[in-house]
Parts: C-alpha cells; sequence; structure tokens
C-alpha cells in the first residue's frame, strides 16, 4: 500500500522562512484536504512533495510494498496546479497522449484511456478539437483527465472545483471518491470549505509555513468549532437579552426576526437553552457547530491578529 | 524513449504542425529569393539587346576593332552604299547608329558618332576598343614597333604563392566558411527567439508546473534545447534543398569540392558549443518573461549579445593573426564566429584552436549551469517578468 510522509520538511527563499517543519502522513486510498490561506505556503510545500524544488531541512518518505525512498518517482504522481493551462494550439488527444508519454504510459494504451475518460466527461466529440475552441469548464475537465490517465498513487489536485459548474463539481467529487476507495492517496487543496467537508478524510492546515493543525474534521470541530444557535421568532423579540450573556462570543442579526448567536468556547448549547425564556415566540431554533469556512476564518485571522 | 526524447519530439510536431512556422518554412527563402536572387535571375533571363551600327571604315580599322569587341551583341557593320545616304540607310535597316573611321581620328582622337537611340554599355565598349586601337596606331607613328607596343603596354600581375601548402587557403574555403557563419549566426537568431518564445509561452500557459511534476527541469530545457536545434536544422536543411541548385547554377560555384575543402571539423564544433552557450542562455531567459512583449526588456537584449562577433570581423578579415583577432578567438562570446572566419583566412595554430574550444566549452558547461538555475526558478513564476536582480538572485540559490 502506498503512504507518504512529510517529516519536518522546511524551505525558506532568502531571509523568508516560507515552510517551517511540516510534518504529516497520509496513507492510500485517504482524501487529505490541505489547507491554508493565500501565502501560507502550501504550493512551496506541494513542490517539494513533487520534488520540483528541494527543501533545506526534513525529509519525504516515500513508502510500497517494496519499501522506503526519498523521493517519489513521478511516474506516481498526478498533478493540477492552481495557475494551469494547456498548449492552446495543440488538440485534446495529442496533449493528452503527450503528458501520459512523459509519465511513462505507452502511448496506445494512453489513447484507450483518453478516449474512456473523454466519454465519461462527455467530451469524446472534442478529441480532435485545439484546446482553444473549449470552454473554460471543457478545458478543466481536460487538465483534470491529465492528471489522472496515468493511474497516480499520489494525486494532488490545487482548487479543482474553481470555475466549475455544480453538476460538474458533482461529477468531479465522484471521481475523487472513487480514486480513493481504488487505492489513490489524494491531497486536496481548495478554499471551498463545504466540498472539503464533504470530501475530506483528514485536514492539514497551514498558516505562514506552520502546522495548525492536523487531524480529523470531527476533531478539528472539536477543538476549534464552538456552537452556533440561530434562533428565529414569530414576532418583536427583545434579543439584547440573549446576546450580552456572557457565554455568547459574538451575534449577528440575520434579519429583523433572526439572530445568529455563537457560543464561546467549551460552551454547551444546552446551558444557553436554559437562558431562553419561555415567552420567547420561537420559529425555529436551530444549534450547530462551526463550519470548517468558520474555523478557517477564525484561525487565520486569529493567528494574524495575534502575530 | 527518454523523457527529454519526448519533449524535444513534442516541441519538434507541435512546430511543424504550427502554421505559422510552415508559413515561415515556404516564405523566407521566397523573400529571400525575392530580394537577392530574382534580379540576377532576370538578368540572365533578359537577354541583352543587339546594338548595330554601320560603318564607314577609311583607316582599315574595323577588322580590329571588331574583334577587339569580341561581342554577340555589338555589331558594326561596314556601309558600302553612297555616304549620303548612311542617315536613312541606318533608319530603315532600324541600326541603332552609325560612324566613320577617319585619317583624322589617328590626329584628333575624336569619333563622331550618329545615333538613333543610346546604349551606353555599347558605347564605352567602343570606347575602350578605340581607345586601345587609338594608343597603339600613335605609339606606330613614333618608331615603336607591334612586339614593342605590347611590351610598354603590358599590364603588371601579382603571383602569389603560398611558402607551405596551407598557409593560405583557397578563396573558394573562404567563401564556404562565410556562408557557415551566416549559417551559424541564421541557427543561432532563428532557434534563439524560438526557444525564448516556447518558453515564455510555457510560463505563460501555466504548463510549466504540470511538466516539472513529470519531468525534471534540466530535463525539460534540453528537450527544448535539442528541439528548437532540430527545427533550425530542418528549417536549414529545407532552405539548402531548394537554394543549393539556384547557387551553384547562378554563381557557377564547386560547392561540394569547396566543403570537402573546408575544415569542418573546426566548423562543426565551434557552431555546435555556440549555440549550446547561446541557447542555454537565451531559453533562460524566456523562462523569466510573462510573455514575449517583454522581450524589450533587458532579457530581450540578450539576443543581441552574439552580435558582438560583428564587431570583430573586419580586424579578423584585415590581420587574422593580430592580437584583437587572437583575443576575439579566445574570448567564448565572440569564439564560435571568429575562430571559424580566422581558420579560413590564416592558418590558426592548433593550440590556439585547442584552448578556444576548451574555453568555449567550459564556458557553455558553465552557462549551462547557471541558465538551468534560472529556468528552473523563473518557469515556476507567474504572474510577472523577473527584474535583472531578481535573477542574479536565483544564481545564488543552492541546486
Amino acid at each position: 500500500m502506498f503512504g507518504l510522509e512529510l517529516r519536518e520538511v522546511s524551505k525558506s527563499f532568502g531571509e523568508k522562512q516560507v515552510v517551517d517543519k511540516v510534518s504529516f502522513a497520509s496513507e492510500g486510498g485517504e482524501i487529505l484536504g490541505f489547507l491554508g490561506p493565500n501565502g501560507a505556503g502550501k504550493t512551496t510545500t506541494i513542490r517539494i512533495l513533487m520534488g520540483i524544488i528541494a527543501a533545506d531541512e526534513g525529509k519525504v518518505i516515500y513508502r510500497t510494498e517494496k519499501g522506503f525512498s526519498e523521493i517519489i518517482p513521478k511516474s506516481s504522481i498526478g498533478y493540477l496546479p492552481e495557475e494551469r493551462g494547456l498548449y492552446k494550439e495543440a488538440k485534446v488527444l495529442n496533449v493528452l497522449g503527450f503528458l501520459a508519454g512523459l509519465k511513462s504510459v505507452a502511448k496506445k494504451e494512453a489513447r484507450e484511456r483518453a478516449l474512456q475518460w473523454l466519454d465519461k466527461f462527455a467530451l469524446k466529440d472534442y478529441s480532435q478539437a485545439k484546446i482553444e475552441e473549449l470552454s473554460k469548464g471543457m478545458s478543466q475537465k481536460i487538465q483534470f483527465i491529465a492528471s489522472i490517465l496515468h493511474k497516480p498513487k499520489l494525486l494532488i489536485l490545487d482548487e479543482p472545483f474553481s470555475g466549475l459548474d455544480p453538476v460538474s463539481q458533482d461529477l468531479f467529487k465522484a471521481e475523487l471518491r472513487r480514486l480513493a476507495e481504488e487505492g489513490t492517496t489524494i491531497l486536496l487543496s481548495s478554499h471551498q470549505m463545504n466540498i472539503m467537508e464533504e470530501l475530506c478524510n483528514r485536514i492539514f492546515l497551514i498558516h505562514q509555513g506552520k502546522e495548525v493543525f492536523y487531524g480529523t474534521l470531527p476533531e478539528i470541530k472539536e477543538k476549534y468549532g464552538n456552537y452556533k444557535v440561530t434562533l428565529s421568532v414569530t414576532e418583536n423579540y427583545d434579543f439584547n437579552r440573549l446576546t450580552g450573556l456572557s457565554f455568547v462570543a459574538d451575534s449577528e442579526r440575520l434579519n429583523a426576526l433572526e439572530y445568529e448567536i455563537s457560543l464561546k468556547e467549551k460552551t454547551q448549547p444546552g446551558e444557553f437553552l436554559t437562558v431562553i425564556d419561555k415567552d420567547c415566540p420561537i420559529r425555529e431554533l436551530k444549534v450547530s457547530r462551526s463550519s470548517l469556512h468558520d474555523i478557517f476564518v477564525k484561525i487565520a485571522l486569529g493567528r494574524e491578529e495575534n502575530e | 524513449m527518454s523523457k527529454t526524447g519526448k519533449i524535444v519530439q513534442w516541441e519538434v510536431m507541435r512546430n511543424l504542425h504550427n502554421k505559422q512556422f510552415i508559413i515561415g518554412l515556404f516564405l523566407t527563402p521566397l523573400l529571400i529569393a525575392l530580394f537577392a536572387g530574382v534580379p540576377r535571375i532576370l538578368e540572365r533571363l533578359d537577354k541583352p539587346e543587339t546594338v548595330r551600327y554601320y560603318v564607314i571604315d577609311d583607316i582599315d580599322a574595323l577588322e580590329t576593332l571588331q574583334k577587339g569587341i569580341s561581342s554577340e551583341t555589338i555589331i558594326l557593320r561596314s556601309y558600302e552604299g553612297n555616304r549620303e545616304d548612311i542617315e536613312d540607310q541606318t533608319k530603315s535597316d532600324k541600326f541603332t547608329g552609325y560612324f566613320f573611321l577617319q585619317e583624322d581620328f589617328w590626329q584628333s582622337g575624336n569619333l563622331p558618332m550618329f545615333f538613333k537611340e543610346r546604349n551606353h554599355q555599347a558605347e564605352r565598349t567602343i570606347k575602350a576598343v578605340l581607345g586601345g586601337l587609338l594608343q597603339q596606331n600613335r605609339m606606330q607613328q613614333l618608331g615603336v614597333d607591334e612586339e614593342q607596343v605590347s611590351y610598354l603596354t603590358a599590364a603588371a600581375k601579382l603571383e602569389m604563392i603560398p611558402m607551405e601548402e596551407a598557409i593560405v587557403p583557397q578563396a573558394n574555403e573562404i567563401m564556404v566558411s562565410i556562408a557557415f557563419i551566416v549559417l551559424i549566426f541564421f541557427l543561432i537568431f532563428s532557434s534563439g527567439s524560438m526557444l525564448m518564445q516556447s518558453a515564455s509561452q510555457e510560463r505563460r500557459d501555466r504548463m510549466a508546473e504540470i511538466i516539472l511534476s513529470s519531468v525534471t527541469s534540466s530535463q525539460l530545457m534540453q528537450g527544448k534545447i535539442i528541439g528548437q536545434f532540430l527545427l533550425g536544422m530542418i528549417q536549414l536543411l529545407f532552405w539548402i534543398t531548394i537554394s543549393l541548385p539556384l547557387v551553384i547554377y547562378i554563381l557557377e560555384f564547386p560547392v561540394m569540392q569547396a566543403i570537402m575543402d573546408t575544415n569542418l571539423m573546426v566548423v562543426v564544433m565551434f557552431g555546435l558549443l555556440g549555440y549550446l552557450l547561446f541557447s542555454s542562455l537565451f531559453v533562460s531567459m524566456g523562462a523569466t518573461m510573462e510573455d514575449m512583449q517583454s522581450a524589450g526588456n533587458s532579457q530581450g537584449l540578450v539576443i543581441m549579445i552574439p552580435m558582438l562577433s560583428f564587431l570583430f570581423i573586419s580586424p579578423v578579415v584585415n590581420n587574422p593573426n593580430g592580437m584583437v583577432s587572437r583575443f576575439a578567438g579566445l574570448f567564448p562570446i565572440t569564439s564560435p564566429v571568429i575562430m571559424i572566419l580566422r581558420n579560413a583566412v590564416t592558418k590558426v595554430p592548433v593550440w590556439e584552436i585547442i584552448a578556444s574550444g576548451v574555453i568555449l566549452a567550459l564556458s557553455s558547461y558553465f552557462t549551462i549551469k547557471a541558465a538551468g538555475k534560472i529556468f528552473r526558478i523563473g518557469m515556476l513564476m507567474y504572474g510577472k517578468t523577473a527584474t535583472i536582480s531578481e535573477i542574479f538572485r536565483w544564481l545564488k540559490y543552492p541546486d
């Protein structure tokens, strides 16, 4: 089974420390969410992982049934970068054949696989079209196909869903789940937190080159996710009675009859519910944990404020 | 096939299917032919106009004049009719004009020539031959006999005898060497600008990172350099194939013999090393540019560096063993061209050829290493053209 590990990897450019002792591991079949604000060091970490640039310190360890290695073979990696494109004047099938060839897939095999994937993404009729003739969504699908055509053991996807319509997003999600089930390790970086929540088994959160959190989604929510109460009423109600309470961290008026109240860390929702008076004209009451989006914003902003 | 080989194949095939490349392949020789070759071909096709003059010869000089002119396009015909009718006869026979060879010509040296239309070429030829006849006649009048005349009017000649066989190369060898220099220049500039464009386009198309997830930056750079070299060679061979028969026909030049006489080893060694040096420089600069519009910036000026050789061509031709020539032959930026040129115009000592080759090879090696570093970092830097200070900073980064 494929395994990947980063051990205390660091990288600096001149005086600037871009990645600082980052460590994580991932097993085959896992979708690992790789999160961080812009400039956090994600791209540099990914480039180190792929051997495009070398780390100043630390190791990348690649494990297979046969043993260990400190270099991941390029033919085992599939990569869809955030800044991506394709040779505009080249034909779809030629580009896919060329990129698969670089991953050591035989010409005939590459062609057959490419046609299968194009068929799956309803692009078979465009196999002889030039890339410049395709829509943005279509070329994004081609780029995705190029990253998986050689059946990589490690698939690194940077913002694969940006610019995709909901139907295509669902198609991508289904394919990613299927690839993971087949044993591919997927390193997924995206700012679309709802999709990350849906897909990822574990999350690695990086900020200013350093690890902030590494664990499963329930663990991150347990650690950073406070409770949130959404309360809507049928008639005018004095919300100040609730928003001024000592265990309320923050509140936001959604409309005249609806409020969202965030509870402070370690405050249980039951504690809040007991203070709502009996006369409150409740229409709807919802208790939830903070979303990954909220946690991300909170950590990113909180860290910046502390520094 | 190796990964470098796959990139070479992709670069070549992509360009061979590119309309711009194909149009350039056919259009360039057509343009060259149009501006250089066609006037000469037209000149050959367009037969010179035949001019005809009636001559009344009273001094028995016509036969000597005709022999002296020896041109099929200038016809001098003795007029046998009435002198008063010569003008009407000239007009009716559609002759160009007429003139009289009379006794007073030997004294005055003046010959009235009556014309219907002027032909300067014919007039110059007739004047030159008449000048010789006049000189000869006057010398004879002064008592100098024919033998003495030819002795007195003989022109001086320089007979060049090389002290050693290879000391002075043949003129043909110089011509072939100059032709090779032109071809190498073309290869460097044409492939160089295509290389710059290719690297810059890959960066702009955001392909670099995808490719670098499959190959190393050195493989990518090597693939591009070799690929563009092959494309340049394809262009050259195509153009040579179609132009060589024309050159042989127009210049009547023994091309194959002259190539065999040239020191091809020096041409190939310096040509290839020079290409490696400049192409690695160009591809790395292409990797630092967001688009070719940036070619106006400092990076774009890099493509002018090979032009430095032009500064030395005249000093080398005039004094091929002088200090300037020797320096230019050893300096790696000028040596690819200058050593080929020096080797054609003089016998360059073997140690100088070896020293120059070693300096050029080492320079190419270090340039390729530095270019590899610039290329690797430049290709991954999206969205802007790197500044010169940034490029120098990259050179300090570890490998």
